[in-house]
C-alpha cells in the first residue's frame, strides 16, 4: 500500500503566438480533486489581456462549482511586474476560487517566458564556455541591477556579479 | 505556433503514518527542475526538502540547491506560507523551484485533506469531502497594517489654512537662482510597508542626514493619520508629508490629498474620481517598471505607442525618476510624459535607509505643509533630480 500514491497532479502551461498582435496563453490542471483550465489572450506589444476564459469540469472546492465564475475583471491588465498582486486582487474581488487565479498567473508567466527563451535563443552564449557566459549574464545584471541578489546565481559571492556594485 | 510549454506533475504518497512526500517535476523550454518535499501530516511542517537542477541557464545556477534547506521548517498550510516561499526561496534560491515548491505544497495539503477524508469515514463518521476542504481552507491573510500602538482616528488634514499664516501667493515663488526645495515623494517605512525594513525615523534621520528639504511617505495603500504625521514632524524637525501608494488595476499610482483607506485594488477609474473629489492628485508611480527588461523589451514598444494607454488620462503627473527601475525604463517614462506634456517628478521608492533621496523632485515653491505640496504639484513648477548622485553620496 505504501508505494501507491494518495495523490497526482498535472499542469501544463502553453504559450502560442495566433497572430502577429496576439498570443494565446493556456493553463490546465488535472489532479486528483480538480480538473480546470483557463485561457488568456494577450495584446502586443502591450502585453495586455484582451481576453479570459475558463471552466471547471470537476472540483471539490465549492467556491469554484459557480457554473457563472468569470475572471473578466483582470481584462484590461497588463503582463509584468507587480502584475500578481493586481490578479490576485482582482480575482479575489469575483470567486473564491484561488486555484483559477493563480491559473492566471500561470498564464502570465508562461508568457514572460516565452520572451526570455527568445532572447536566450539569440543571444545566448555557449553552453560550454564558462567565461562567455559569465560575460554575458554579468552584463545582464549590470544592465539590470534590479537582479542583483534577486536569486542565488545574483547573490554576492556569485561569479556573476563580480565586480558589480550592489544597488545603492 | 507554440512558443511556450511548461509541465509540471507532483506525486504524492504515504511514507509512514506520520510523513507525507511529494515528488515534484518541472520541464519547461528553459528549464528542468526536480523536487523531494517530505512533510509531517500532523502539523504539515516541511521537514525535509532535496532539489536537483536537470536543465538551467546561468553557470552559477547550482548555489541555489543548498539555499532550498532554507523551507525547512516552514508550516506549508500557513497563510503566509505562499509569500515566504517567494520571499525566501524565490529570493534566495531560485523562482523556478519556488514556484514548483508552491506547487508540491499545494498538493501536499489537498493530499493531507484527502487522508483525513479517509480517516474520518474510516472511523465511521459521516463525512463529505467538500465539508472537509471549506473546514481547512486557509484563514484570509491578516490584515497588512502595523500591529503597533493603536491608530488615532483621521482627523482633518494637516495641512493649515493659508489665511492663518498670513501668506499670499506671490510670496510662494522662490527666485529663479534659488536652489529650490528637494523633496523624496517616494518613499516606504516599516512596518506600514510590509515590503520595507526600515523604521520610519530611520528614513527621517538619513533623509535630514543628506540634506533632503522633505519626505513624502508612501506606504502602500496605508493611510498615515495627520496627528501622527504631526508628531513625526516635531519629534525630528523635518518636513514629512502623507502621501498613499495605491495599487490600481493599472498599477501603481501615488496619490497625495487623499485620505480615504483604500483597500484591495481599485480601479484607475473609481480611484480618479475620488481624487478629483476630494481636490487629490494623483502621479503614476513607475509606470514602465520591469517592461523593458531581459526578453520582454523585444516587444518593440514605442513611446508613441505607449502615450495611446488610457491610464496616461487619469493622472495629473508621471514619476520618470524611480529607483527600482533601470535607467532605460526611467528614460522611456520621461519620453511618454513628454509626448503626452504630462509633469514629470522624481522619488526613491526607497525600502531600504540607503536609498532614500536616490531620486527626488526639486520644487521652486515653498511647501510647508500638504497643503503647499498639492499647489505645488497643479503649478508644475518642479524637475526630478537624481538627489543623491548630484551631491556625492
Ligand atoms: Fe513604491
Amino acid at each position: 500500500m505504501a508505494n501507491i500514491l494518495t495523490y497526482s497532479r498535472n499542469r501544463c502551461t502553453c504559450v502560442e503566438q495566433v497572430d502577429e498582435n496576439t498570443l494565446r496563453a493556456t493553463c490546465t490542471l488535472q489532479d486528483t480533486l480538480t480538473d480546470a483550465f483557463v485561457e488568456i489572450l494577450v495584446g502586443l506589444p502591450d502585453l495586455e489581456i484582451v481576453d479570459v476564459r475558463c471552466e471547471v469540469k470537476r472540483t471539490e472546492q465549492e467556491p469554484c462549482k459557480d457554473p457563472a465564475l468569470s475572471l473578466a475583471k483582470v481584462i484590461g491588465v497588463r503582463i509584468g511586474s507587480g502584475m500578481l498582486k493586481i490578479i490576485k486582487g482582482l480575482v479575489a474581488e469575483t470567486t473564491e476560487c484561488k486555484q483559477l487565479g493563480f491559473m492566471v498567473e500561470e498564464c502570465c508567466h508562461g508568457v514572460i517566458l516565452s520572451f526570455t527563451k527568445d532572447v536566450l535563443l539569440v543571444s545566448s552564449p555557449r553552453p560550454t564556455d564558462q567565461e562567455e557566459a559569465r560575460e554575458f549574464y554579468g552584463k545582464m545584471v549590470k544592465e539590470n541591477i534590479r537582479l542583483y541578489n534577486r536569486c542565488a546565481a545574483f547573490a554576492p559571492g556569485s561569479d556573476l556579479v563580480r565586480g558589480v556594485d550592489p544597488p545603492k | 505556433m507554440l512558443k511556450f510549454m511548461r509541465k509540471k506533475t507532483v506525486s504524492v504518497w504515504k511514507k509512514d503514518s506520520r510523513t507525507l512526500i511529494a515528488h515534484g517535476v518541472l520541464d519547461d523550454d528553459i528549464y528542468g527542475i526536480e523536487l523531494d518535499v517530505s512533510v509531517n501530516i500532523e502539523d504539515l511542517r516541511i521537514s525535509a526538502i532535496e532539489g536537483k537542477w536537470n536543465r538551467w541557464t546561468t553557470p552559477e545556477c547550482p548555489r541555489a540547491i543548498p539555499e532550498l534547506q532554507r523551507a525547512v521548517g516552514f508550516l506549508i498550510a500557513e497563510p503566509d506560507f505562499s509569500q515566504k516561499a517567494h520571499k525566501v526561496i524565490g529570493r534566495k534560491a531560485c523562482r523556478h523551484f519556488a514556484n514548483l515548491l508552491l506547487e508540491c505544497s499545494h498538493s501536499l495539503r489537498e493530499a493531507a485533506l484527502l487522508g483525513e477524508w479517509e480517516d474520518r469515514k474510516a472511523a465511521g463518521e459521516e463525512a463529505r469531502l467538500g465539508d472537509i476542504t471549506a473546514e481547512k481552507a486557509a484563514p484570509p491573510p491578516p490584515p497588512q497594517s502595523p500591529p503597533s500602538a493603536p491608530r488615532a482616528a483621521p482627523v482633518e488634514s494637516a495641512a493649515c489654512p493659508d489665511e492663518e499664516r498670513g501668506i499670499d501667493d506671490k510670496s510662494r515663488v522662490l527666485s529663479a537662482d534659488s536652489p529650490g526645495l528637494v523633496i523624496d515623494l517616494h518613499v516606504h517605512t516599516s512596518p506600514a510597508s510590509p515590503c520595507s525594513s526600515v523604521p520610519v525615523a530611520e528614513v527621517i534621520e538619513e533623509a535630514k542626514r543628506i540634506g533632503l528639504d522633505g519626505i513624502c511617505l508612501t506606504d502602500h495603500n496605508y493611510v498615515w493619520t495627520a496627528p501622527e504625521v504631526a508628531a513625526l514632524r516635531e519629534e525630528h524637525g523635518f518636513l514629512v508629508l502623507r502621501g498613499n501608494e495605491i495599487t490600481t488595476d493599472q498599477g501603481d499610482m501615488l496619490v497625495f490629498g487623499l485620505e480615504e483607506d483604500i483597500k484591495g485594488i481599485i480601479r484607475l477609474e473609481e480611484l480618479r474620481k475620488k481624487v478629483l473629489q476630494a481636490g487629490a492628485f494623483v502621479i503614476v508611480a513607475h509606470p514602465f517598471r520591469g517592461f523593458l527588461t531581459f526578453g520582454v523589451g523585444q516587444l518593440g514598444l514605442t513611446p508613441e505607442k505607449a502615450m495611446e494607454r488610457s491610464l496616461f488620462q487619469h493622472v495629473d503627473a508621471v514619476e520618470v525618476m524611480n529607483g527600482k527601475v533601470t535607467a532605460k525604463e526611467n528614460q522611456f517614462a520621461a519620453e511618454v510624459a513628454s509626448g503626452l506634456d504630462l509633469p514629470v517628478t522624481g522619488g526613491s521608492d526607497a525600502h531600504e535607509v540607503s536609498e532614500v533621496g536616490v531620486y527626488a523632485t526639486r520644487f521652486y515653491e515653498t511647501i510647508r505643509d500638504e497643503k503647499d505640496l498639492i499647489r505645488a504639484l497643479r503649478g508644475g513648477n518642479y524637475v526630478p533630480l537624481a538627489y543623491r548622485k548630484e551631491k556625492g553620496f
